[in-house]
């Protein structure tokens, strides 16, 4: 068994307690209610589930001189486990700023690779404020300039969420959501953190929209 | 049936109209397939700090004004109360009641079982520690165009795929753009996703005192 295979059994592993631990019939089908294993046929089928390009959650906030994306997924995954550097996706984050999301005024292209010693890096492309790609090791704070940062690795997953009594109401039709159960407790994702400066994005009074999208090559 | 498609029109049309128009060309109406029981185009409709709740999931997208404060909805950071907040706009008259009303009590847990950071990058560590970086140079990476792989996730604001969008449209709407959703495509899926979830739910809030966006259908 390979590494790749370790982890995915692994992290099926995980799965199949957590479903067994609540109504299979509708972790299976509808996840959790961020974006983690979703959508379910692709991303939450046991061994056959693609893990690494399953999305969990885009963060955006800015300051007076900055913008922060994070993107999580390829979560929870239990601790110990290592990240999903998976070399045939790329995630691309989509950002718009003229007052039409359905336009892309920016994409980020992000690509896991591998170098001859085996070593996992990431590659981040297109970054606005950036002079040019973005190109180092995994799980180490990359810079361009003083304000441009990017990095890629295992972080403890941010979302706190009762999916467990989620489930359990819809099965039930009873709210049986607590606050003291957070399936996300004490578990990972592999993530992306990249800020940059505000002045690269800000277009006047004009939001900035984000949206990101994780694709595959299929042989 | 009539006063029902009637419902889906006008909820199709809200819908499309607060996606930021995108892509153009009208909404695609689709006759719901909803219980007849409730309507919840008042949850819809109603404002979620200054925005339609309409116009939070159409299109799928997160959206930071940064002239204004931070926060769910305006953007996302790692320590906001995203589901309790959603599940508020989404179920509660807010009319009635302020969007942070289950999260004061809180409904989930009310943060996340480790301190964010203050600096870059912000993410907590790993559970089990930070694995440790091992350095590398001379990386390979694919030079394929996006257009060469294939979608299999995406991701705009929470909720909306997981909650709002049924087991067998799941591939379908992550396979989607938001100029789609901004044509009202998952209109009436999330009309009738959003009715489901709201008949199951209404006699819990309203037994926590809570008043229900959703209403009868007269």
């Amino acid at each position: 068994m390979d590494l790749r295979s370790l982890r995915l059994t692994a992290v099926a592993a995980v799965t199949a307690l957590l479903v067994a631990g609540a109504a299979a019939s509708w972790f299976g089908r509808s996840a959790d209610a961020a974006d983690h294993l979703d959508p379910p046929a692709r991303t939450n089928v046991g061994a056959n589930s693609d893990v690494a390009a399953d999305l969990a959650d885009v963060f955006i906030w800015n300051t007076a001189t900055t913008v922060t994306i994070a993107l999580t997924g390829a979560g929870p995954s239990n601790p110990g486990l290592p990240g999903f550097y998976d070399t045939n996706l790329v995630f691309i984050v989509h950002l718009s700023n003229d007052g039409n999301p359905a336009t892309d005024e920016a994409t980020i292209d992000i690509r896991f690779g591998r170098d001859p010693m085996g070593k996992f890096g990431v590659q981040f492309l297109n970054i606005p404020g950036a002079t040019g790609p973005i190109v180092g090791p995994v799980q180490t704070i990359l810079t361009d300039g003083p304000v441009v940062k990017a990095v890629a690795g295992v972080f403890d997953d941010p979302f706190f969420f009762d999916a467990q009594g989620f489930n359990e109401s819809r099965a039930t039709g009873t709210l049986s959501v607590r606050n003291d159960r957070n399936l996300f407790g004490g578990r990972n994702d592999t993530s992306f953190v990249i800020e940059i400066p505000r002045s690269a994005i800000a277009n006047g009074t004009m939001p900035v929209t984000i949206w990101a999208e994780a694709r595959r090559i299929i042989p | 049936m009539r006063r029902s498609r009637a419902i889906g029109v006008v909820v199709a049309l809200v819908l499309a109209a607060c996606g930021g128009g995108g892509g153009g060309g009208p909404a695609t109406v689709v006759t719901p397939p909803t219980p007849q029981g409730l309507d919840v185009t008042p949850c819809l409709t109603q404002l979620v700090a200054g925005r339609s709740l309409a116009s939070l999931v159409v299109p799928d997208v997160v959206t930071l004004d940064m002239n204004q404060p931070n926060g769910f909805p305006n953007g996302r950071r790692l320590d906001d109360p995203v589901i309790d907040l959603e599940l508020a706009a989404l179920f509660l008259d807010l009319r009635q009641h302020p969007v942070d009303i289950l999260a004061r009590r809180p409904l989930n847990p009310g943060g996340n079982d480790k301190v964010t950071l203050t600096v870059f990058p912000y993410l907590a560590e790993a559970h089990g520690g930070a694995p440790a970086a091992v350095g590398g140079s001379g990386f390979v990476f694919r030079t394929d165009a996006p257009s060469a792989y294939t979608r299999v996730d995406r991701g705009g604001e929470p909720a909306v795929s997981t909650v709002l969008v049924s087991g067998p449209f799941k591939n379908a709407f992550n396979d989607g753009t938001p100029a789609a959703d901004a044509n009202g495509m998952w209109v009436a899926e999330f009309t009738a996703t959003l009715t489901v979830l709201a008949t199951q739910f209404r006699d819990d809030f309203m037994a926590l005192g809570l008043t229900p966006c959703a209403v009868p259908r007269t």
